[in-house]
């Protein structure tokens, strides 16, 4: 099954060169440049994985990773940044981004990333649908 | 460094400032070579497996990588400018190459806060007068007023002589510009003899400068 990501940085051409080697690999992938655009996308589209540049114009990463786990909180959110400071990762994991990377990044490492975020993506839907079934079941007194 | 006696530590915190933006400006277009040089490497390994090249795509590809390092090389050649000005304490400065410079490097401030910053209609404008303290000053009164501007608005500076020395305008199209109350500004327009004040008939916001500095 395709992994499905939503990319989101303000820069176009890093956008545009990131997002094809990512379908060059198999994945399908979308984009958003503004902060605007990428509250749009999460609300509208379903992905397996987020990778977020921690500075865009507006809203910070920070912020928008906020944003995200208000809406989806079982989306799984990798950070990107220029200047991967220990605070701002740690900032990040505890608002629970799944992963933290410095540009520029290498493909091979934010690929296995994603594929993570993927599994980890669907064992958070799959304990859900568990936990409803044993819910229904339980006040069916089966 | 700079005649400023009274704040060595705000002239580092400004050149701190500028040199994190510039860095993080230098990570970015480091980060775009890196992508489309590995694409150039995706499409050479789609070749080996006989799927044809899309050569649009790959000169596409290729001028990134040129217009990114064209970008990088702007963005160094500013921060150089930057550096070499406190070369010396005070000399002979055109005014406009200072502002067209301290606009440059204060573009993504403005950017990062959905603004834009614009050069205005100037006039040649020399002075004598130590260049890094000229842009400290600007930098400081720049960042103060998108402080108190909006998404969207277009933040324009000017600069042009008068009788006694020199005026820089700030000014939004139709806005009344706020004075700073930034206080490292007030200190370092104390300390080069500058006032700054409101224009109330046309909203803009005057720094001047007297030609002994």
């Amino acid at each position: 099954m395709a992994v499905k990501v939503l990319l989101i940085d303000d820069e176009a051409e890093f956008l545009e060169n990131l997002s094809e080697r990512m379908r060059v690999r198999g994945m399908e992938v979308s984009t958003a440049q503004t902060s605007d655009n990428a509250v749009s996308a999460v609300e509208e589209g379903e992905y397996d994985a987020i990778v977020l540049d921690l500075q865009m114009p507006g809203m910070n990463g920070i912020e928008m990773l906020k944003v995200i786990k208000a809406r989806k909180p079982d989306m799984q959110v990798i950070l990107l940044t220029g200047q991967a400071t220990l605070e701002a990762g740690i900032e990040a994991m505890k608002l629970g981004a799944m992963d933290f990377m410095e540009k520029p990044a290498d493909i091979d490492a934010l690929t296995e990333k994603i594929k993570k975020a993927q599994a980890k993506k669907m064992l958070l839907v799959e304990e859900k649908t568990e936990k409803k079934v044993k819910d229904i079941l339980k006040k069916k007194g089966w | 460094m700079s005649s400023n006696s009274s704040g060595p530590r705000e002239g580092l915190r400004f050149f701190g400032k500028v040199s994190a933006s510039v860095s993080h400006e230098i990570k970015n277009v480091f980060a775009v070579i890196n992508e489309a040089a590995g694409l150039i490497g995706d499409f050479t390994l789609m070749a080996e497996k006989g799927m044809p090249i899309d050569p649009e795509k790959l000169q596409r590809t290729a001028k990134s990588i040129q217009g990114q390092i064209q970008r990088g090389d702007t963005i160094i050649k500013n921060m150089n400018a930057l550096a070499h000005s406190t070369d010396e304490d005070a000399r002979e400065v055109e005014l406009t190459e200072i502002l067209t410079l301290i606009v440059a490097l204060s573009t993504r401030m403005a950017d990062m806060k959905q603004m834009s910053l614009e050069v205005g209609d100037c006039e040649p404008t020399a002075l004598h007068v130590s260049p890094f303290d000229v842009m400290q000053l600007l930098h400081g009164m720049i960042a103060a007023t998108l402080d108190t501007l909006s998404q969207g608005d277009v933040l324009t500076i000017a600069v042009k002589p008068e009788t006694d020395g020199v005026v820089f305008t700030l000014s939004v199209p139709g806005q009344t510009l706020e004075l700073t109350n930034d206080s490292a500004v007030a200190n370092m327009a104390q300390q080069m003899n500058a006032t700054v004040a409101n224009n109330k008939d046309n909203g803009f916001l005057e720094l001047r400068l007297g030609r002994t500095v």
